[in-house]
């Protein structure tokens, strides 16, 4: 057997497409990847894991009649690359020999070229000792404060180099890096214990964003803030007015909003698990889904965010399109398989695969909360009684996407307009165009967070997708509070 | 553990095969510490939804992992290649990286040689489960859907990975596996039925029964009511028991144990769930995924975690083991929930029982909500229905709920003789349907 690595994946994506075009398919394409992924982990002031990961293979994905068939394999070789082509076509002919409605995907200009993000300092050239060093003095500085009983710290970097070729013409090569970090502490005081988190967004940079993002200032304020919470006093239930801060709203806007937005789920293709949506096809245009403060933007042009490849899966650019303008359902995430089905004549690019192995399939955008006019100070200024929420927490929503509960990282009452003490266990329940409609102010672009997620789960195989969601600061009025604790 | 592969597709990794990559990492190492661990998976799968198939797949995927210490440094490296370069590159990158990282006190060396239970582990009639094999049972799920006038939306998997692990102790365990899952869930346009099942054996899926049982649950679930939040007696399907059990059985971690930093904090030998019932880890039984070994090479053995009632066990690291002294860690990946026989009773006999309640197929989107309390959310799913004077009178709209395991298994008025439960949201258990009160939802979904 021969393997063959990166400068052959021309020759190796052409061998495909010959078997496939030879055996007749309307349409085919491969993906060759090698992804690399370094994770280090850090566990009470110790460097518990270090791992580098390799993931290399390829991917035919073919039409043959009208039906989908896809192969893959991890043995990148001359031998390996026709017996997947053939058990592509194979399968597709299996699946159109009971079809009833054929798969035609929306036209396409082709496209060829390299997509590359930017990076200052490659995070894999980093010297292992000074990330491990990084880590383990933030969990050291942590372990100084009293009351913290445990910790963790991690970092994590992945560079993904993927070609993607199609029988139609496409030719594009992407080199793809992104980072994150994050520490947590937790603390124990009277017999009660609470952590505290502090999160990195996820995204494409190198790894200058790590060392912009001072962990070792933060340690003292987590530490504390865990401490505090571990001591703070339960949430009264009850009907509060909120303020949610950006690391919050990116859960809360992909749960509440991506999903549903997801044209797949909406057809019921994910019924059998991810779920459904809300949002059915006979809303687009007619639902109103929030406040007319509330504009969701799918972007996957902004740079650094995770979704900003420069194409999907499908070989369709990367685009910025509304999802709701002024509160108005107007939008949603597609591929080239389903668009036409909801009238539009082109994918807006989200098709996306977890990698080689996987079959690629509709995810959520870079859908964000476009900015408002306020300062954070304003939007508590103007709140009598409320609860400021940071992070993310417990979270859980219906299989439509309709009735959810969440959480958060940390809590703090807000009186007469200020924010005093924290609080904990607090949950808060809504359904989901109900509780956009009760958002009445977004703060300004200089509040903006870019948290996002590698861990989106859908499909069946399963498949994490990737996906970036900015907001500023956003205010809810009139939301249901619920202690979270068993009632007795 | 030893069992051979057919040598027919597709062409795994043998144990022969693995014996020799274990060599050439051992033999090149130069880590005080070296170990390996292979999961060389081959599955196939066809997905449909709207009575369609809309995804139909299959992939071959080799992971190489190395690990190397030196002393008490260590770091893994993996691959997917398993070309003599590539093992050698990733065993460089692992001893490259060992050098450089920090001293870690919990380190350990790899487990010495272990003897493995031969449990069940590979069924030839999965492994030889092909592409056609496959979409034959599917299409008899898409088929009834069809006849019954529903959606049908579903999945049907087979699988056969190989898995090795070895290490410069002498340690060396290898063993095929199979899989193979169905779910479906019928659909009409106010309700569903749901139905799933994981086995090592194809056959054992029973892909018609299963489907007529969820298009008749999804055929009962039309106009559902809709009842307020509050307090309900509930009689829970075994999937919807395995949830909550598999929401309690992830905190049961030794370390925050020993840190005061678990719900189970101070309650070993306590009791934490109705004295009736036990919890048994059964890698031997024929319908469970048991297998041999972990990814550390360590045994699966059979293990009483709960025993009438009385926490027993707590799942442990190697090192927390280490420094309380437990030689034989106890796994749980084959979790047996059951309760005295004398005091069993069927599922019929539950709802008979129940003046007024409500009957719960499947929860969804199980998460925690206080780790100090163990407190759950969840939303029913596919199939709830009201209960009144002992028979199933309407179907309901979702609530969700908001309570802990830790409360409602000490509320448990009656159960039935363990049976197979997989979900979405577990892995797969024995468990027993149950009827517990005083459940609580904290509020409805209108759709």
């Amino acid at each position: 057997m021969t393997m063959l690595k990166g400068s052959c994946w021309d020759e190796l994506a052409e061998l495909a497409l010959n078997h496939v075009r030879h055996a007749g398919a309307e349409y085919g394409d491969i993906r060759i990847q090698h992804i690399d992924t370094q994770i280090i982990r850090g566990e009470d002031r110790r460097i518990a894991n270090i791992q580098d990961v390799q993931d290399t293979g390829f991917g035919v994905r073919v039409l043959y009649n009208g039906a989908w068939g896809f192969a893959a394999s991890s043995i990148l070789s001359i031998e390996e690359i026709p017996r997947v082509a053939k058990l592509a076509i194979q399968i597709a002919k299996s699946s159109a020999s009971i079809i009833q409605s054929r798969v035609q995907l929306t036209p396409e200009p082709i496209y060829q070229g390299t997509v590359k993000t930017p990076w200052k300092r490659n995070p894999f050239d980093v010297p292992l000792e000074e990330k491990t060093a990084l880590l383990a003095s933030t969990m050291g500085l942590l372990h100084q404060h009293p009351g913290i009983v445990r910790s963790q710290a991690t970092m994590w970097a992945c560079r993904d180099r993927k070609l993607l070729v199609s029988m139609e013409g496409a030719h594009l090569s992407f080199d793809l890096m992104a980072v994150q970090g994050g520490f947590q502490a937790t603390a124990l005081s009277n017999g009660r214990f609470a952590s505290r988190e502090f999160n990195m967004p996820h995204l494409r940079t190198g790894y200058e964003l790590l060392a912009q993002t001072n962990f070792l200032k933060e340690t003292s304020r987590v530490a504390v803030q865990a401490l505090e919470k571990a001591n703070a006093p339960p949430v009264d239930a009850g009907i509060y007015d909120l303020v949610l801060d950006p690391e919050h709203l990116a859960l809360t806007i992909h749960e509440s909003c991506g999903h549903p937005s997801e044209l797949d789920r909406a057809l019921g293709y994910e019924a059998n698990y991810a779920g459904t949506s809300f949002l059915t096809p006979e809303k687009l245009g007619h639902f109103r889904y929030g406040s007319s403060q509330v504009n969701l933007i799918a972007d996957n042009t902004e740079p650094e965010t995770l979704a900003a490849t420069g194409f999907d899966d499908d070989g369709v650019p990367c685009q910025r399109w509304e999802i709701v303008r002024e509160g108005q359902f107007v939008g949603y995430c597609t591929n080239r398989e389903m668009a036409t089905t909801i009238g539009d004549t082109r994918s807006r690019g989200s098709n996306r695969a977890e990698s080689w192995a996987s079959v690629p399939m509709i995810r959520i955008a870079n859908i964000g909360l476009a900015p408002g006019k306020a300062t954070l100070d304003q939007l508590l200024s103007e709140i009598k009684r409320g609860i400021y929420i940071e992070g993310h927490g417990s979270y859980s929503i219906d299989h439509r996407r309709y009735n959810f509960q969440f959480g958060g990282d940390a809590f703090w009452l807000i009186e007469n307009g200020k924010r005093t003490r924290m609080l904990r266990d607090v949950i808060y329940q809504g359904i989901a165009p109900d509780f956009w409609h009760r958002c009445d102010g977004v703060a300004d672009v200089n509040h903006r967070g870019r948290f996002g997620f590698i861990t989106c789960g859908k499909g069946q195989p399963g498949q994490v997708g990737w996906m970036t969601h900015p907001a500023s600061h956003a205010r809810f009025r009139n939301i249901q509070v619920i202690p979270g604790q068993a009632r007795p | 553990v030893s069992s051979k592969l057919p040598q027919n597709w597709p062409l795994l990794t043998s144990r022969e095969e693995f014996a020799f990559l274990t060599h050439l990492v051992l033999r090149n190492s130069t880590g005080e510490h070296a170990s390996v661990l292979l999961q060389d998976h081959h599955a196939g799968a066809v997905r449909f939804a709207n009575n369609q198939i809309i995804q139909h797949v299959d992939t071959h995927k080799v992971r190489f992992l190395v690990t190397i210490g030196f002393g008490r440094k260590h770091a893994s490296a993996s691959t997917t290649d398993l070309t003599a370069g590539a093992v050698r590159e990733t065993l460089q990158r692992a001893e490259s990286l060992a050098r450089m990282a920090p001293e870690d006190p919990e380190c350990l060396p790899p487990p010495a040689p272990q003897h493995y239970g031969l449990w069940p582990t590979f069924r030839p009639e999965t492994f030889e489960t092909g592409v056609s094999g496959r979409f034959h049972l599917a299409r008899e799920a898409i088929e009834q859907c069809q006849t019954q006038k529903v959606q049908g939306a579903g999945i049907l998997t087979s699988a056969v990975t190989s898995v090795g692990v070895a290490a410069n102790t002498g340690l060396f365990a290898y063993e095929p596996r199979t899989e193979a899952r169905f779910s479906l869930t019928a659909q009409t346009d106010d309700a569903s039925g749901w139905t799933a099942a994981v086995h090592r054996s194809i056959e054992k899926l029973n892909v018609v029964n299963r489907s007529l049982l969820a298009i008749g649950n999804c055929k009962r679930g039309k106009g559902p009511r809709e009842l307020p939040p509050g307090k309900y007696t509930v009689v829970l399907q075994p999937p919807a028991v395995a949830g909550l059990l598999h929401g309690m059985l992830n905190s049961l971690d030794a370390k925050s144990y020993e840190a005061r930093t678990s719900p189970f904090s101070a309650k070993l030998h306590q009791a934490i769930i109705d004295h009736r019932f036990s919890l048994h880890n059964r890698p031997d039984h024929p319908d469970m995924l048991g297998c041999g070994f972990t990814r550390e090479g360590l045994p699966v053995t059979r293990m009483t975690w709960i025993e009438n009632g009385l926490l027993r066990q707590l799942a442990y690291d190697r090192y927390t083991a280490y420094q309380k002294g437990i030689s034989l860690i106890p796994t749980l990946e084959s979790p047996c929930l059951e309760g005295e026989p004398r005091d069993q009773r069927t599922l019929e006999q539950l709802i008979q029982g129940t003046e007024r309640g409500i009957f719960v197929t499947n929860f969804w989107y199980i998460r925690a909500v206080n780790q100090m309390d163990l407190t759950l959310t969840g939303m029913t799913r596919d199939g709830t229905f009201l209960i009144e004077n002992g028979k199933v009178t309407a179907p309901l709209r979702n609530f969700r709920f908001h309570d802990s395991p830790l409360r409602a298994f000490q509320n448990i008025s009656g159960y039935t003789e363990p049976q197979e439960a997989t979900s979405a949201e577990s892995g797969k258990f024995l468990v027993p349907a149950l009827r517990i009160q005083d459940f609580y939802f904290s509020s409805v979904s209108a759709c």
